[in-house]
């Protein structure tokens, strides 16, 4: 990352967008406290990363998009392990623990060991564990990857009411359709540097680009992406 | 192209094994007939199709039992979506195992044998016939093995069972030679006399062509014909098991699914506490691991079989010999704790969790999971030494086992060694080269400083042996114990801090290889 510095405001849905290799991921995990930064400073909800890593901790939620969770363990079992990690106490996290497999749709699957679930089921179990401490800032890496249309409108719906009850939102996605129906607020990097921050109208302002403009026209144009046009030689 | 180079290397190194067991059994394969013609012509058919038998069980189980497959189980379940017929992919795959280097070295041993059977140079072919059949059955056969394996795999509790079971094999097989030498050996030539007598064998398919060469060789036309026969229909019934596996492995009807013994269970992380939750989530993710598992009951076969070597060897074990075995059992505490998370590693550090409180549910955890081992070694103890020892050796182990969980915890922080993902190269990355004998030398200076550390401990709980004062142990034990649990307390509050300075290092470590 390369002087990257931006500021999101409590209850925001923040989209972090770029192209493959541009950092997102990088830029999550030194927001979370997985990776160090070479320089500068992060402070999430008052708390400054470097000194109070754990108070940190105490109010994020993260959905990585690498997805490591303990496959031995049943989807049930790691809710109410991440429960108990967060300090909930045992009668809370179950309670949690059933509604959340409820609400997406894991019921059936609890009692399966991770290793056996799909990439969709994966996905919810590692949200729901995000969820379980009612976190007041949520990092999402990719969260509608490899879930289904129906689970995917539950999972929005949720990250919007959250949203709107002041739960701040720090998501990527390569879908820009969903970034730009979700997002209140964008910002687009490009090899580790940041090209555009703002609304999309302020972004359309800023680079002159028409008002009609999508999402994804903006960013292509920011991103200088070559989209090649020609046919293969021998479809026809 | 790494898999070409790995391929020509192996070649390079088999090559020469190869020509000399090539030589030796066909050799071997030569006098041994001739031989047995010689002593009781009887003896000859029985003992042939003794040894197919057990040549082609062996090679059938080879992946399972070496780890080693003898030959290829070609994937052809990748090659399905090509408009090929089923059997001709599994006659390619019988094909590309006839030019594989083992089987090409079993050649010349099948000639000299033939040339063995043979009582006229005419009966030559056939015999040769015969022998190539049991050879062409042998390789049929191990390709429905390898396609049911294959099968399982895809089911992950099958694996596990698998990977479980191996161990164990391997364990048991590794002690064969010991156990053959003290009173095993009789049994198994008894069994070996009682199938050859009775020709029990002549119902294995791996015989049937080596039975036809028996014939052909004594120029028997009849039974040539009909071993020959059934040889041929066996390998193809083989061939026809294989196509109908691939189809069915290729539908996904022999893949995973259905439900697993754990499911509607409704588990609660029943332990108090945060320590309490991370030691029962270690617990449980062991117990489910078949690997884990496997080392867990080895731990306790260990120290059976040292009581039974020494039962056979010794009369007992002296106090000093107790004294160093509690020390030495005591300081296996490293568990590399962090470098066997792997990527969960990401997981347990997002946790907002005081690290002390990391380091010491991991250091329970590998207390528990040796405690099987420890406990069968007391139960060990018990026989071979006096009793009245035993607490001061279970102090002693466990003095020693506080302080190396507190210096483990070090190691693992600062010199994590990366487990390798399943499917993965497990001698790559920190485990290899120089880095891996780094680690191991790192871990010897640990364990000395254990032993070093921990001496004053376990002394001060044997001081009362000495003394010929056994009222003392009630001072001197929990004296003891109270000292290396202030040890072990300095040692992680110390571990904590370094945690805390390096936890992103330690990640990037971990994620970077895992």
């Amino acid at each position: 990352m390369d002087h990257v510095s931006f500021r999101v405001a409590r209850g925001r849905f923040f989209g972090f967008l770029g192209p493959n290799g541009a950092g997102k991921s990088t830029t999550i995990k030194m927001l979370t406290g997985l990776l160090r930064p070479t320089e500068g400073e992060a402070v999430i909800e008052g708390h400054p990363l470097e000194k109070e890593l754990l108070a940190v901790k105490r109010v994020i939620g993260m959905l990585p998009e690498d997805l490591p969770l303990y496959e031995r363990l049943t989807g049930e079992e790691y809710l109410h392990f991440a429960g108990r990690m967060y300090g909930l106490s045992r009668e809370e996290t179950r309670k949690r623990t059933d509604e959340l497999l409820a609400f997406l749709s894991l019921e059936e699957e609890r009692g399966k060991l991770i290793v056996d679930y799909s990439q969709g089921m994966r996905k919810k179990t590692a949200l729901a564990a995000a969820l379980i401490h009612s976190p007041r800032v949520l990092f999402l890496d990719e969260p509608l990857n490899g879930i289904d249309p129906i689970s995917g409108r539950v999972v929005t719906d949720l990250l919007r009411r959250l949203a709107q009850k002041g739960v701040t939102m720090f998501f990527t996605s390569h879908v820009l359709d969903v970034a730009e129906r979700l997002c209140d607020e964008v910002a687009i990097i490009d090899r580790g540097r940041l090209v555009a921050q703002g609304t999309l109208e302020q972004i359309r302002a800023q680079r002159e680009v028409g008002q009609d403009a999508t999402l994804e026209d903006v960013f292509l144009k920011l991103v200088a992406a070559d989209v090649r046009r020609e046919d293969l030689s021998w479809i026809g | 192209m790494a898999r070409a180079r790995e391929r020509a290397v192996g070649l390079a190194l088999l090559l020469p094994g190869l020509f000399f067991s090539s030589v030796f059994g066909s050799f071997m394969a030569y006098a041994g007939v001739r031989g047995a013609e010689a002593h009781d012509p009887e003896l000859v058919l029985p003992l042939l199709s003794l040894i197919a038998t057990g040549v082609g069980i062996s090679w059938m189980l080879s992946p399972l039992v070496a780890g080693v497959s003898l030959s290829e189980s070609h994937d052809v379940s990748r090659l399905l979506h090509f408009p090929l017929p089923l059997l001709t992919l599994v006659a390619a795959s019988l094909v590309g195992n006839l030019l594989q280097p083992v089987v090409l070295a079993a050649l010349p041993v099948l000639a000299s044998l033939s040339l063995a059977l043979s009582r006229s140079p005419s009966a030559l072919p056939f015999a040769l016939a015969g022998s190539l059949l049991s050879l062409l059955f042998l390789l049929a056969a191990a390709q429905v093995s390898g396609l049911v394996l294959h099968g399982l795999s895809r089911r992950r509790r099958f694996q596990d069972l698998a990977v479980f079971l191996v161990i164990g094999l391997g364990f048991l097989m590794s002690m064969a030679p010991i156990v053959l030498f003290s009173g095993g050996a009789r049994f198994l030539g008894r069994a070996v006399r009682v199938l050859v007598a009775g020709d029990l064998v002549a119902l294995s398919p791996f015989a049937w062509g080596l039975r036809a060469a028996v014939h052909a060789g004594r120029g028997e036309a009849l039974a040539f014909v009909g071993w020959a026969a059934a040889q041929a229909a066996a390998i193809v019934a083989a061939a026809a098991i294989s196509a109908v596996l691939i189809e069915r492995i290729y539908r996904g009807e022999l893949d995973l699914g259905g439900r697993g013994q754990e499911e509607g269970a409704r588990a609660v992380m029943v332990l108090p506490g945060r320590i309490g939750a991370l030691l029962e989530k270690d617990l449980r993710v062991a117990w489910r691991d078949p690997a884990t598992k496997a080392t867990l009951f080895l731990s306790c076969a260990t120290p059976l079989f040292w009581l039974f070597v020494f039962t056979r060897t010794s009369g007992g074990l002296s106090p000093v010999g107790l004294l160093m075995l509690s020390m030495l059992v005591g300081a296996s505490a490293f568990g590399n704790a962090f470098g066997l998370e792997g990527r969960g590693i990401a997981l347990l550090f997002g946790f907002p969790v005081e690290r002390w409180r990391v380091l010491v549910a991991k250091n329970l955890s590998g207390f528990a999971l040796r405690l099987p081992g420890l406990a069968t070694l007391l139960v060990m103890g018990s026989l071979l030494a006096p009793p009245a020892l035993l607490p001061a050796a279970a102090t002693g182990a466990l003095c020693t086992f506080l302080v190396a969980a507190g210096s483990d915890n070090y190691a693992s922080i600062l010199f994590p060694m990366v487990a390798a993902r399943p499917g993965h190269n497990p001698y790559g990355g920190s485990a290899a080269g120089s880095r891996g004998l780094g680690a191991a030398a790192l871990g010897a200076l640990f364990f000395m400083a254990t032993l070093i550390v921990a001496a004053p401990f376990v002394f001060l709980a044997w001081v009362p042996m000495w003394l010929e004062r056994p009222l003392l142990w009630i001072l001197s034990l929990p004296l003891a114990l109270a000292g290396a649990g202030a040890v072990y307390a300095m040692l992680v509050a110390g571990a904590a801090r370094v945690l805390e300075r390096r936890e992103p290092d330690l990640l990037q470590r971990v994620l970077g290889e895992a």
